[in-house]
């Protein structure tokens, strides 16, 4: 997972591309650089470090240049150096790339170059290709015909962007299995792995399809099939996002902000038209079997549509983790797979959708990032409309990909016939009112859940617990706290817990329990139970309890009260407020909120 | 951009301190709070205030003047009658001129300095700010929502039997002249012009996520006592000062001109000895101690986590824990403050008015400036000692002392 950016402009590109590897630096920000050229001569800057802190010590703003590739990099070939930072150099230092992927038969090509007597100077698979172009550069005397000569002979995934001291005024750029992304300015032009790269710039984009590569100059650009040279016609996406939702927005960090999102994001999964989840649900109802796919929080998302579908459909959809899917999913023709991936990159996510696909099963998915591969690949892709979400930690978007898959499995039920208009009805007012619950609720808890975060950051060990759907809550809530405050979380049944773990609890072990409605008469009274099962053994217990649950509420040493909530929403509210816990005890123990220590934003290698 | 700091207020809840001083002369981590306050308005670029003053407010102003030892220029306003923060905030309206300005509450403090982000958060909205925190209980407090805009969609005040805990204003604001218009119109009630404000296009809300204390009940002055002195991170020993030898120093120490610290005495950081202090042999001064100027410590005595304001005599083979003292206070020897209840429960503080639970499991005695202690005392948990009290040898004291104004 790594940023590429490029442009070209009628000014000096310092600035604004610097200023575009700052929005990309959630997708990698191990090493960055930046390689302008000017003076007929290509001028290179890089380091390891994150964007701001390279800038300071390499000064990459007092480049200067007409156009320019900047990159910031998440490694995974070659170890986080000076060396193997982009952008990567040709001996001859005629050709400059940034690339964002991985060639796969690069060890080969290395021995041949090689033995023609090039030496490298980085372990990456980015330097072999430029090497590469330059050769054929010396053979061909044509910049196009070798950029294409020499991606011919690449395998694996790429989006790579060049410049050349042969071309003044054109940057080149091609993609396979990674993002790419043009924008199109007035007298500049942009080109990045994801709009982020240049929403401050131009509000117009043309999302690459894969095996295409792009000549861009200040006022123009050619789309071309890098399979036979013909020139492809491509339309024009206006981007609706407000550059100012890219932004904190004077919020402390990201994370907070995109959790303050939240209703607003669920108006917007909401306005999903009934059209699509109709479309969406009937695939469901006609699937012999269906499968939910995703991977770290998707795959909680997936487990709570998995209880969702149970328990409004009778039907029994399994959620399995991307990475496993292959190994377990015995998916035959007509079955129904469907992914859930923020970014629509997620790597395993797109393995289990090309398996499904060789197996001739129907596929969709529930995307947040326009333009993504997953997105392409699918036949039904709905867009869940969230806007970018830049904190490492997913929040907002699982929200609504949990509420889109609410929304399909109830349509679902309705087509069924499981569900009469009355419970549909009943449904529709609640959660047309969730929006403005879950504002309430974030506010009026804050203090709460701040308050509990500070008394218990230390707590190096935590159980979560939850039955029913419940219990994917506790897990993808579980997650959170790990992710964001590096301390440990597990998250399990409820009645799972006397099965074993029972044995670790004592005082210091703490556990935060998802208590269910008082109606859910069932699973609120197995919840009561592994609460009392800790209790009696001293364990410190945390919670979330609706209102009017005294009984829950005199178990808690801390609980947090929650407005009462139609059942099918009340995992989201809680969900919600699991995000924020996790927040305060992270800013309580000064984590790196935003961007967690060995994660990345989207995980696009296996 | 001008301040307005607001210090005249009467908090009777903080008695016995605030008889005898405006609330922002309390010394927090050896330091009035209004100093704290002047130094994170120096250190954000603003070099002028308005003081708005009228309970004891003469030491005040004879001990910031003019302002220029602080870096600052300051005028003081005063308030004749104590009609609430608007009619305070009306006051300054003469001495303003039709610009934007930043309004303070003068007994608040951050463990870091709002200022700066306050004002950016200003010039790039452009609208009036607020800044806003999470305070450990929001019921005191004007509580706000706020939207993914961190604009405030809307504000209660004080938010009666309703189980919420908000963002709540934190006492730091930049306002446009209108708001004295506005008071005009809502008949000085600043929490009126808030309603209007927010009503009418959202108050720009700027959150401070790190420590806030409003100074409400004594205990606090301890827990801000703490908040300052943790963000230390360098000991500071003043060249005069005479340390003599077997003087054992841990961690950020901060020691003033003129003190003398004798032979056989251990200081564990943070702690603060104030100018022209004295510390007897063998005494221990312990973590999240501030010893105000010229005070002096006697013989064998243990401090731990407590503050005095200075000019104070403590006897020999004293224990002072958790505990608040005035200024000039004498106590004779040997006087132990319980600081905890055997059972470990929390401990409840009388007040004036009411008893609150401190939510504290250790806490000693407040005693009040000159106080005059004799010698074997033994104080219960939560003593409080109004200012002006004489106390015979030998007696064992509990509760609220009664007023004994036998000043001799």
């Amino acid at each position: 997972m790594c940023g590429i950016s490029g442009m070209i402009n009628a000014k000096n590109v310092a600035h604004p591309l610097y200023a575009s590897i700052r929005n990309l630096e959630y997708r990698g920000y191990d090493s960055c650089g930046m390689a302008l050229l000017d003076a007929g001569k290509i001028w290179t800057r890089k380091n390891t470090g994150g964007v701001e802190e390279v800038n300071q010590r390499e000064r990459l703003t007092q480049l200067s240049g007409r156009l320019g590739i900047a990159h910031t990099r998440w490694a995974t070939h070659g170890i986080v150096s000076r060396e193997n930072a982009h952008p990567h150099l040709s001996t001859n230092e005629a050709f400059a790339v940034v690339h964002n992927g991985i060639f796969s038969n690069y060890q080969d090509l290395r021995e041949e170059l090689e033995a023609e007597g090039i030496t490298f100077c980085s372990q990456t698979d980015t330097e072999v290709f430029v090497q590469l172009m330059a050769r054929h550069y010396d053979r061909l005397q044509n910049t196009e015909r070798a950029f294409v000569a020499a991606l011919e002979q690449m395998e694996g995934s790429f989006a790579i962007v060049m410049i050349s001291v042969h071309e003044l005024d054109r940057l080149f750029c091609a993609k396979r299995n990674s993002p790419l992304i043009l924008g199109l300015g007035e007298g500049s032009n942009y080109v990045g792995s994801d709009i982020n790269a240049f929403l401050e710039y131009t509000r117009r984009a043309v999302v690459l399809d894969d095996d295409e590569y792009v000549m861009l100059t200040q006022e123009s650009y050619q789309i071309c099939s890098l399979r036979d040279g013909q020139q492809v016609e491509k339309n024009i996406l206006h981007i609706d996002w407000d550059a100012e939702t890219t932004r904190k927005g004077g919020f402390a960090h990201y994370m907070l902000k995109e959790i303050f999102d939240e209703p607003q994001t669920l108006r917007q999964a909401l306005k999903i038209p009934d059209e699509e989840i109709r479309k969406l649900a009937q695939k469901f109802a006609e699937a012999p079997q269906a499968y939910l796919v995703g991977v770290g929080t998707t795959f909680y998302v997936a487990q709570l549509g998995q209880y969702f579908f149970s328990q409004l459909t009778g039907r029994y959809f399994p959620a399995i983790s991307s990475d496993e899917f292959i190994d377990i999913a015995g998916v035959q023709a007509q079955d129904l797979v469907l992914a859930v991936s923020q970014s629509g990159e997620t790597y395993d996510t797109k393995m289990a959708l090309n398996f499904a696909r060789q197996r001739g099963a129907k596929t969709a998915a529930i995307v947040n990032v326009m333009g993504s591969s997953i997105g392409m690949q699918v036949d039904q892709i709905i867009m869940q409309g969230s806007g970018p979400e830049i904190c490492v930690v997913s929040t907002k978007a699982a929200m609504a990909q949990t509420l889109i898959l609410l929304r399909t499995a109830v349509e679902t039920g309705r087509q069924q016939g499981n569900l009469d208009d009355q419970q549909f009805d009943s449904f529709i007012a609640a959660v047309d009112r969730l929006p403005d619950l879950i504002q309430d609720a974030l506010n009026e808890q804050s203090g709460f859940l701040r308050n509990i975060a500070r008394s218990t950051s230390w707590v190096p060990n935590w159980l979560f617990l939850g039955c029913g759907q419940y219990y994917p809550v506790a897990m993808e809530s579980a997650l959170k706290m790990k992710e964001v405050t590096y301390q440990h979380a597990e998250g399990m049944p409820a009645g799972f817990l006397k099965h074993g773990t029972l044995s670790m609890i004592e005082k210091s072990v703490h556990s935060l329990f998802f208590v269910p409605l008082p109606e859910q008469q069932d699973l609120h009274r197995r919840t009561l139970i592994a609460m009392e099962e800790i209790r009696t053994r001293g364990g410190t217990l945390a919670g979330f309890v609706f209102k009017g649950d005294r009984h829950a509420y005199e178990v808690l040493d801390y609980a947090v009260e929650l407005p009462t909530v139609h059942p099918w929403l009340a995992p989201l509210l809680q969900m919600t407020m699991a995000q924020l816990l996790s927040y305060y005890a992270a800013l309580d123990l000064g984590r790196n909120i935003d961007k967690p220590r060995n994660l990345a934003k989207s995980v696009t290698v296996g | 951009m001008k301040a307005v700091i607001l210090v005249a207020n009467y908090s009777p809840r903080l008695l016995p301190f605030t008889a005898t001083r405006a609330k922002p002369m309390i010394r927090i981590a050896g330091r009035p709070i209004l100093e704290s306050i002047l130094n994170g308005l120096h250190n954000a670029g603003v070099h002028e205030a308005l003081v708005v003053v009228h309970h004891e407010q003469q030491a005040l102003r004879d001990h910031f003047g003019n302002g220029s030892n602080f870096g600052m220029s300051l005028e003081y306003v005063e308030q004749q009658e104590l009609l609430g923060i608007g009619h305070a905030l009306s006051c300054c309206e003469p001495y303003l001129k039709r610009q934007p300005f930043l309004l303070v509450y003068g007994d608040v403090l951050a463990d870091g300095n709002p200022v700066p982000q306050l004002l950016r958060t200003f010039a790039e909205t452009g609208r009036e700010v607020a800044l806003v925190t999470l305070p450990r209980n929001s019921n005191e407090y004007g509580n706000v929502y706020l939207d993914n805009e961190m604009k405030i969609r809307r504000f209660i005040e004080k938010p009666q039997g309703r189980m919420q805990s908000n963002y709540v204003f934190a006492g730091g604001f930049v306002l446009q002249p209108r708001i004295f218009d506005l008071l005009r119109q809502h008949g000085q009630s600043i929490e009126a012009c808030y309603q209007y404000l927010v009503q009418s296009d959202g108050l720009q809300a700027d959150l401070w996520e790190g420590t806030w204390i409003d100074l409400i009940y004594p205990w606090h002055i301890l827990e801000a006592n703490q908040m300052m002195m943790s963000a230390w991170r360098t000991a500071h020993i003043h060249q005069s000062a005479r340390l003599a030898g077997n003087v054992q120093l841990e961690g950020p120490v901060v020691i003033e001109r003129d003190v003398v610290i004798e032979s056989g005495a251990v200081l564990k950081g943070p702690c603060f000895i104030g100018e022209g202090s004295y510390i007897g042999n063998n005494s221990l001064i312990r973590t999240f101690s501030a010893i105000g100027p010229d005070s002096v410590v006697g013989y064998g005595s243990e401090l731990k986590n407590c503050v005095l304001f200075g000019r104070s005599d403590l006897g020999r083979l004293s224990f002072i824990g958790d505990s608040v003292i005035g200024e000039g206070v004498s106590i004779g020897t040997a006087l132990t403050t319980v600081n905890h209840f055997s059972d470990g429960k929390n401990i409840v503080v009388s007040t004036a008015n009411e008893s609150v639970d401190s939510g504290l499991p250790k806490l000693g005695a407040f005693i009040g400036d000159r106080a005059r202690i004799g010698a074997r005392q033994t104080m219960a948990p939560a003593t409080i000692v109004p200012a002006g009290s004489f106390i015979e040898d030998n007696i064992s004291l509990r509760g609220r002392v009664p007023e004994n104004p036998k000043e001799s």
